[in-house]
């Protein structure tokens, strides 16, 4: 028997934070520019959901607005930092070495392992939506590393298509797995766990599914354990849903 | 594990770990301080999150990384 939670888009933790007063050195775009941030978990001053999920502690759906709008170089360890974008662009900076333009597609994991910083700006008029993912690392203090992958929605349509972590080109160090499946028409996709002691957090992305019975819409989301498949059914409308898979 | 090993603990708002047997003497902490004698308006040094938004973690080290030790009977 599987166990699951259900947590629709309006009940996650929404936060707004300005580029002026006390967060200005956290968020930069000055005075123009906010960040919309919507937690599935525990963040920040957002204390009232889940903790997280199996080694997820992090899964924010956050917007950039207005030029300029960015995370300041800060500093991080251990976490492995994962940001998918949804639209606009990002540009992203660590001190691995890299400094990356990201669009609507493209994704990067970015293991701060012994210690790394990074910033994240949108520099451009359109705001700039992405899926931010930490997962705890499977070992503290690893060297840090920085990989970027690209999902290409057409050539990968009506499959659930392995983004990163085990089975998937990108690997990251953890007992964990992201997926995405964009779907154009009527499907059944079964997705199947490494083990029953791996959960599934499925995240809509864009319109509507049935995950295990249960109908997601925009934004909402389901976590599953204890089980050894999980089966989303699509219909004619474009769904569009990440899936982690991920180590009790 | 048991209740007399050290333990780690990772700030959840940047992944800055503290260690009980290693302690921060950088930042006045001997090494063997254990969690709960550390203030508790004490905040990560790396980023101001605050103590209660530190998780125990039984994550072990990289290879090459600090050997966790036992404390001294």
């Amino acid at each position: 028997m599987s166990n699951s939670f259900i947590l629709r888009a309006a009940d996650r933790g929404h936060e707004t934070i300005l580029s002026t007063g006390p967060t200005a050195s956290y968020v930069g775009g000055h005075p123009d520019a906010f960040i919309t941030r919507q937690s599935s978990f525990n963040f920040h001053d957002y204390q009232s959901g889940r903790a997280g999920f199996g080694r997820i502690r992090v899964f924010g759906d956050e917007t950039f607005n207005n030029p300029g709008c960015s995370y300041n170089m800060h500093p991080h360890h251990n976490f492995i930092i994962c940001a998918f974008v949804l639209s606009g662009r990002l540009q992203h900076i660590n001190t691995t070495g890299n400094n990356d333009e990201l669009l609507a597609g493209d994704y990067y994991a970015f293991s701060a392992g012994s210690g790394g910083l990074h910033t994240e700006i949108n520099v451009h008029r359109e705001p700039m939506n992405a899926i931010y993912l930490w997962m705890l690392p499977d070992h503290l203090y690893l060297p840090p590393s920085y990989v970027r992958g690209r999902f290409d929605a057409e050539a990968s349509a009506n499959r659930i298509k392995p983004l990163l972590g085990a089975d998937a080109a990108l690997p990251i160090p953890q007992d964990a797995k992201v997926s995405r499946l964009f779907s154009t028409k009527p499907g059944r996709h079964v997705y199947r766990p490494r083990s029953s002691g791996h959960g599934v957090y499925c995240f809509v992305i864009d319109g509507t599914l049935a995950c295990d019975g249960t109908t997601l819409g925009s934004r909402d989301s389901k976590g599953i354990w204890n089980a050894t498949e999980v089966v989303l059914e699509t219909g004619d409308a474009p769904a569009d849903a990440l899936l982690v898979e991920t180590i009790l | 594990m048991s209740d007399r090993d050290f333990k780690r603990w990772l700030c959840l708002g940047c992944g800055f770990s503290y260690d009980e047997a290693l302690g921060l003497p950088e930042h006045g902490i001997s090494p063997g301080t254990r969690w709960a004698d550390i203030p508790d308006d004490w905040c990560c040094p790396d980023c101001g999150t605050p103590k209660h938004l530190f998780e125990m973690v039984e994550i072990p080290y990289a290879p090459g990384q600090p050997t966790p030790q036992r404390p001294p009977l």
